[in-house]
């Protein structure tokens, strides 16, 4: 990786008490506290030199504070050479209960042969809106894999925008999203295959309670020429209650023959016959939809590559699921 | 004397505007095996369904009295931590929710209301492999999603795993021998007679004698539009298999 001035957790900490308790070895951490990187004025850009490999995972955090509240946007760059493999894992945190609005601009270039995964948690406060708008560009036999866990926030909004722009790209995306009271979700997806031969999953999973709105469109757009080209996606919504509100837009335009594509989405409530089986056992109705829920998230979370990243995640989106974060009111760090 | 461990009363229960059970009498004691027979529309599944607290099915009238208790309030999980178990004819796919998940949620659930403390992953896995040899199923099963990709005799080898597992006082078996071939049939009633103590009591639903040649009973009831038309013993099954319903049905 290219040697900025960045300081590296766990060295430092923020707020003189945050320490992050994701338990992964050998991560490599590091803050963007208000936007900045911490220890440099510019804004925060990664290099992997072409054949880098590190063992280490790149856990970039960032964290918004009282010191600057209100709006303010920030970018980051990440630059994976030929053949490197990468893993990131990109957190976004509110410290504070003041209103904040964030918004990121994040630039990923996966070059020929490099392999990438991005796990990518959201966990804010319900005054907190945030915008991502992510550009991702896949070269030839390049792979980029993200998934994205929307765990809190009182508006999220995701704009990725994937270009497999040579033969052999492949980008997988997957996406989880809690939301309850009165918050909302989006996820708004364009993945252009402009060149033959390259592949693409999306599986974007929703689970809403309450009076909560999620919003998922999805464009999968074939450019002329790209034959072979096979792309899927997929968006399935949970609703808890008759007040919660899914969008599913799911799009293809395909201006290429020979190419396999799909795309699916559902909109369903908790299923009365499991609930019913699960209770006939003893278990009660409490658990019973905890388990269902888990369930019906678990096909994302199941995505991610690294156990404890994944039990990490599957952990969290259970204390999340049971109600656990809104009992933390003053807290605004969310046991991450 | 033995103890009655389930006494229906006057049962009437619907479904939306329509009757199914019309005044349902029925007293099961300690260690008595009953078998209730019926041809299709009956109310053989409702029954079972009503006894196990589905709220699709609206009881009107009548009294479930369960071990002494009163359990038409109660809701499907209280009964099961009251030592009610119902193995289902078509027991449900879970996917995501693994066997070993699945059922330790439940045991800890029995276990809580018995005022034991939780298993241990150790312990608990120890007495699922156990349990699991009752009915010949493979442990590989385990971390598997519930009833997901099982085939119609794994799932009722599964359901009567359950019940070794929950250990209830009374066990409502839904038509567990339909879709079972000769030899699934064999370890699922070689299964629930090993289980079966001198103070438990079982309620085999059932078409076809075919079961009751493995799981015996001691007392045999025709149900026909919503009500026990005829009881007697073990004798009346071979007789509805030769001559079927209509002799009954006046």
């Amino acid at each position: 990786m290219s040697e900025q001035n960045y300081i590296y957790a766990p060295g430092s900490t923020i707020d003189g008490s945050f320490k992050c308790k994701v338990p992964m070895k050998g991560t490599r951490q590091l803050f963007i506290v208000d936007g900045k990187p911490q220890g440099s004025p510019s804004s925060l850009t990664v290099k992997y030199a072409q054949g880098e490999r590190p063992s280490e995972a790149l856990q970039v955090i960032g964290v918004r504070t009282s010191a600057v509240p209100g709006s303010l946007s920030f970018s980051t760059s990440y630059h994976f050479g030929q053949d490197s493999v990468g893993r990131l894992i990109l957190c976004s945190h509110t410290f504070a209960e003041d209103s904040f609005e964030t918004t990121e601009n994040c630039s990923i270039v996966v070059e020929k042969g490099a392999s990438v995964e991005v796990v990518l948690m959201q966990n804010e406060h319900n005054r907190a809106a945030h915008f991502l708008n992510m550009d991702v560009v896949v070269g030839e036999n390049g792979s980029f894999k993200a998934t994205f866990i929307s765990l809190n926030g009182g508006h999220i909004e995701n704009r990725i925008n994937v270009k497999l722009e040579r033969e052999g790209a492949y980008c997988e995306l997957n996406g989880l999203y809690l939301a309850d009271g009165t918050q909302n979700v989006s996820n708004i997806i364009k993945m252009e295959h402009l060149v033959p031969g390259c592949h693409s999953k999306q599986l974007f999973k929703g689970i809403l309670d309450n009076n909560a709105n999620s919003r998922f469109s999805g464009l999968i757009k074939v450019c002329p020429g790209a034959f072979k080209t096979e792309a899927y996606q997929e968006n399935h919504n949970l609703l808890l209650t008759k007040g919660a509100v899914a969008i599913s837009e799911p799009m293809l335009e395909i201006y290429a023959d020979d190419v396999k594509c799909s795309h699916g989405a559902t909109n369903g409530r908790l299923n009365e016959d499991e609930l019913f089986y699960m209770r006939s056992r003893g278990i009660s109705l409490k658990e019973a939809s905890l388990l269902q829920q888990m369930a019906f998230a678990y096909s994302v979370l199941e995505k991610i590559s690294t156990q404890e990243l994944r039990e990490r995640m599957m952990s969290l989106t259970e204390q999340r699921l049971r109600g656990e974060f809104s009992d933390c009111r003053k807290c605004c760090k969310n046991c991450c | 004397m033995s103890n009655t461990i389930l006494k229906i009363r006057g049962l009437h229960a619907s479904v939306g505007d329509k009757e199914i059970l019309k005044g349902i009498d029925l007293e099961v004691k300690e260690g008595e095996v009953h078998a209730i027979m019926g041809p299709n529309g009956s109310g053989k599944s409702t029954l079972s369904s009503v006894l196990a607290g589905r709220d699709t099915f609206e009881v009107t009238s009548g009294s479930i009295e369960f071990n002494g208790k009163d359990i038409i309030g109660m809701t499907p999980e209280q009964r099961s931590v009251e030592g009610l178990f119902l193995g289902f004819q078509y027991p449900i796919e879970i996917p995501g929710v693994t066997n070993v998940n699945f059922m330790r949620t439940a045991l800890n659930e029995h276990r809580k209301y018995k005022g034991l403390e939780p298993l241990n992953a150790a312990e608990f896995l120890k007495l699922m492999r156990q349990k699991m040899e009752i009915v010949e199923m493979n442990p590989s099963f385990s971390s598997r999603g519930v009833n997901v990709g099982f085939s119609g005799g794994e799932k009722k080898r599964n359901e009567i795993f359950q019940m070794a597992m929950l250990e209830p006082k009374l066990a409502i078996l839904d038509e567990t021998d339909s879709g079972l071939d000769v030899d699934a049939l064999r370890i699922v009633a070689t299964g629930v007679n090993k289980l079966k103590r001198p103070d438990t009591s079982t309620i085999v639903i059932t078409h076809y004698q075919r079961l009751l040649d493995y799981i015996v009973p001691d007392i045999v009831h025709i149900l026909y539009n919503g009500r026990i038309i005829h009881t007697a013993g073990k004798e009346l099954a071979l007789e509805v298999e030769q001559k079927g319903y209509d002799w009954l049905i006046k």
